[in-house]
């Protein structure tokens, strides 16, 4: 297996992409997809240690919370069961955020400033100290890097026939990104063939992209189109990235092993 | 009681758009749905974390 990898980015964000790779099989990408879920290690909060705790929450509820908070995670200058101590202290009338949570090394912070930890009343105080672990989706969910992680077959829609010019046309549902290949009878005048067109554009809905047409969807082989969210530990390239070499570094550990 | 910090179906965090949320559709008069497209909650299982929660700090206060 030494064939390269094409990839085309359909949209790209910090914490969001689509991409586009082809030559690659569906055991490749499904062991790239679960990689990015549960071998990408996070840092989360892990033991917390409560000093003041008179809100109306359990101390456990609160690091459950604390828990799922996401933090930044630079993989470069961390090693797996590394620990960094964050700490928070807010006193009532207030509302504990994230935000408020410090801690011991900048590079490890919490990613999102404004999910609400616990209201605190007049009187209420929350002091907590809190270790956070770099640990991996394997072990507990709070750890794992990629939200909402999924791929679909590239489709390909080809033109088959009119349909009844006197029926009523009724849509046909497709999600997912197509690869145009009928662009004389599309509704979208610059529309070229080859052109790679998330169904958003259209409504998810074929009848008004090939109007007046009768369709047949087949899937690219060997193409997919990936969907990767990041919870913000980290940017979707990273989490890809580490994904890939996760696997690379255990195939050739496989590799090594086996070799007599 | 507090809402979800993360979606309890796919794990995006939810909790970061409350109070905005809150604000504009349940204080004010907006439209949830036009809202949550707004703050970028997209998927239906997110949304219900916030269509559908109540903040329970108030009632339970008192009992402290």
């Amino acid at each position: 297996m030494a064939e390269d990898f094409e990839v085309e980015f359909i949209e790209r964000d910090d914490r969001k992409a689509r991409f586009l790779v082809r030559g690659m099989t569906p055991a490749v990408a499904n062991g790239i997809r679960r990689a990015m879920i549960a071998d990408v290690p996070t840092f989360s909060v892990d033991t917390v240690r409560f000093v003041e705790n008179s809100s109306v929450m359990f101390d456990e509820m609160i690091g459950l919370r604390l828990g799922l908070v996401p933090l930044t995670t630079d993989l470069g200058d961390f090693e797996e069961g590394d620990v960094v101590t964050l700490a928070l202290d807010v006193e009532g009338p207030a509302t504990a955020y994230s935000g408020d949570i410090e801690t011991s090394d900048g590079l490890v912070q919490p990613a999102d400033q404004n999910v609400p930890i616990i209201e605190l009343k007049e009187g209420q105080r929350l002091e907590l100290e809190a270790d956070a672990v770099l640990g991996r989706g394997k072990e507990h969910a709070k750890h794992q890097g990629g939200v909402a992680v999924g791929y679909r077959h590239l489709h390909r829609v080809e033109v088959v026939g009119d349909a009844n010019e006197f029926d009523e046309q009724e849509p046909n549902i497709l999600r997912g990104v197509i690869e145009e290949q009928a662009a004389e009878h599309a509704a979208d005048e610059g529309a070229q063939n080859g052109d790679l067109v998330p169904t958003e554009a259209f409504d998810n809905d074929l009848a008004k992209r090939y109007p007046g047409k009768e369709v047949e969807v087949h899937d690219v082989p060997g193409a997919f189109v990936f969907h990767v969210e990041t919870d913000g530990s980290f940017t979707v390239e990273e989490l890809v990235r580490r994904a890939v070499e996760s696997i690379s570094d255990r195939a050739a550990e496989l590799e090594e092993k086996i070799a007599i | 009681m507090m809402i979800p910090v993360r979606c309890f179906t796919c794990g995006n965090v939810v909790g970061e758009h409350w109070d905005e949320f809150k604000a504009r559709a349940r204080e004010g008069d907006e439209d949830p749905a036009e809202v949550l497209d707004d703050l970028g909650v997209e998927r239906h299982c997110c949304r219900r974390m916030m269509v559908s929660h109540k903040d329970l700090v108030d009632v339970v206060a008192p009992y402290q």
